[in-house]
């Protein structure tokens, strides 16, 4: 076992902190009140290197805030992770901790909209204010690929034998969600 | 920035950081191209390969010519442009003299390319300047670049 | 410049052995860019002495391939069941139009002349 981890749970208390072990390095999930005293044990030791911080949205179950932080050799790293609701994506800024992940947490809050609190103002990063989206959050639907009609639909004699729904035949686009494409029933 | 600025007006010399000078024989025609470049787009590789002198290039056609080669003006857009780009590019393209032929160098300057569902991305950067040859590719190589140029209206003699 | 010029596996441009294709539409379905536009019908021939019960076949009627979206994953050409697309090292074919950048099954099969053969493994 890591002895980041170690270090985290004996700062935060065993009960609170949730460790996932799998493929590659650790996962440690910490509520999200507990995040910037999780960094501050990790980086006490000896994980003084920040790789970088992002999040992925997992819809009902909130927005999973992820860093992964490191022994500059790399031999103990881990991924640390917290977990904020997606209607109101709130959590303490890391750069108190690790000043590197400042343009991570900009990104992140471009993409997913998790504001950081301590780092305001969030300058944008890449995505243009105007746009008014955070674009991986998984309720933002590329339109383009619903609106452009997709070549793999079509059947050699379409028109006399419909292709079955439910088939083994794919019959809508990978990225659009069911409903969107035009043409079914209570499609947009 | 994705593109690359030829700039053959005698006399005048646009101070870049990362200027080079990509000498190019086509069809017999020694064209001298001033390639201003910042390119951070893949296709920019590409044509950075093309401009190299090496001796690959030279198997692909692009020669070293003497001095006294007559310049030429072709802007070369190479990469994917965004959105948040676009204005730069169509100003680049306006400082150019009039009547400047544009190639439109892979799939994202062509069409946005793989990237044409993207929020973020200009779907061909025909959209903002006029376009005059497409050179197809992901990225093309510097064979298919000597193809493009040997396109371009005027080029061949 | 040839094709002769560049290395022959190179991924210049794809080209389609049309008796090949049984217009399962698996390219197109599979295209990250939605770059492979397929058009066919089917037929039915009736019963006879050697084939006693009718039989469908898919007809392909257009096959053409975008190639100004193309971004040569070769998605297509792994995934076809029936081996009728290939990699050509052919790379001249820049046009000045969007549209001329669309090839149809005519061009595409003329390509195939260039596709490099798959060695004799029996010599």
């Amino acid at each position: 076992m890591s002895g980041i981890v170690d270090a985290v749970r004996a700062a935060l208390g065993d009960d609170t902190v949730a460790v996932v072990a799998g493929l590659g390095p650790v996962s440690a999930e910490v509520p999200a009140s507990a995040w910037a005293a999780a960094l501050e044990a990790a980086k006490a030791a000896g994980a003084t290197y920040a790789d970088f911080l992002t999040a992925w949205d997992e819809l009902d179950a909130g927005i999973v805030v992820v860093a992964h932080v490191s022994t500059p050799d790399a031999a103990d790293h881990v991924l640390l992770r917290t977990r904020v609701p997606s209607d109101d994506p709130v959590l303490d800024t890391s750069i108190g901790v690790y000043r590197g992940l400042a343009w991570h947490e900009r990104e992140t809050h471009d993409f997913f909209g998790v504001r950081f609190a301590g780092h305001e103002p969030l300058e944008p990063l890449l995505i243009q204010p105007e746009l008014g989206l955070h674009p991986l959050r998984k309720d933002v639907v590329l339109a383009s690929r619903a609106a452009r009609p997709w070549p793999g639909e079509k059947e050699p004699g379409a028109e006399a034998a419909p292709a079955r729904r439910g088939g083994r035949r794919r019959t809508a686009p990978l990225g659009v969600p069911d409903g969107w494409v035009q043409g079914e029933e209570g499609g947009a | 920035m994705g593109a690359e600025v030829l700039i053959g007006l005698p006399g005048v010399v646009r101070p870049a950081s990362s200027a080079a000078r990509v000498e190019v024989e086509v069809d017999g025609r020694a064209l001298a191209l001033h390639v201003v470049g910042a390119g951070l787009a893949c296709c920019s590789v590409e044509l950075m390969a093309a401009a190299l002198r090496s001796e690959r290039a030279r198997e692909a056609g692009i020669l070293p010519v003497p001095d006294g080669a007559e310049p030429a003006d072709v802007l070369v857009v190479s990469g994917t442009c965004t959105d948040v780009l676009a204005p730069a590019l169509r100003d680049l393209h306006a400082s150019l003299p009039e009547g400047t032929p544009v190639l439109s160098f892979g799939a994202c300057a062509s069409s946005g390319g793989p990237y044409w569902d993207s929020y973020a991305v200009t779907k061909g950067v025909d959209q903002l300047i006029p376009v005059d040859v497409y050179v197809p590719g992901c990225p093309p190589r510097p064979e298919a670049l000597a193809d493009g140029l040997r396109r371009l209206p005027g080029a061949s003699s | 410049m040839t094709a002769d010029a560049v290395p022959v596996r190179s991924r210049g441009v794809i080209s389609l052995v049309e008796e090949n294709c049984t217009v399962c539409m698996l390219c197109a379905r599979e295209c990250p860019d939605w770059c492979i536009h397929i058009e066919g019908h089917t037929v039915t021939h009736p019963a006879d002495e050697v084939h006693r019960r009718p039989r469908t076949e898919n007809v392909l009627d257009r096959f053409a391939i975008d190639f100004s979206l193309c971004l040569y994953c070769g998605i297509c050409i792994e995934v076809c069941p029936f081996d009728a697309l290939h990699w050509s090292p052919e790379h001249s074919y820049a046009g000045g139009s969007i549209a001329e950048l669309t090839h149809e099954r005519g061009r595409l099969a003329g390509w195939e002349a260039t596709a490099p053969q798959p060695a004799d493994r029996d010599a």
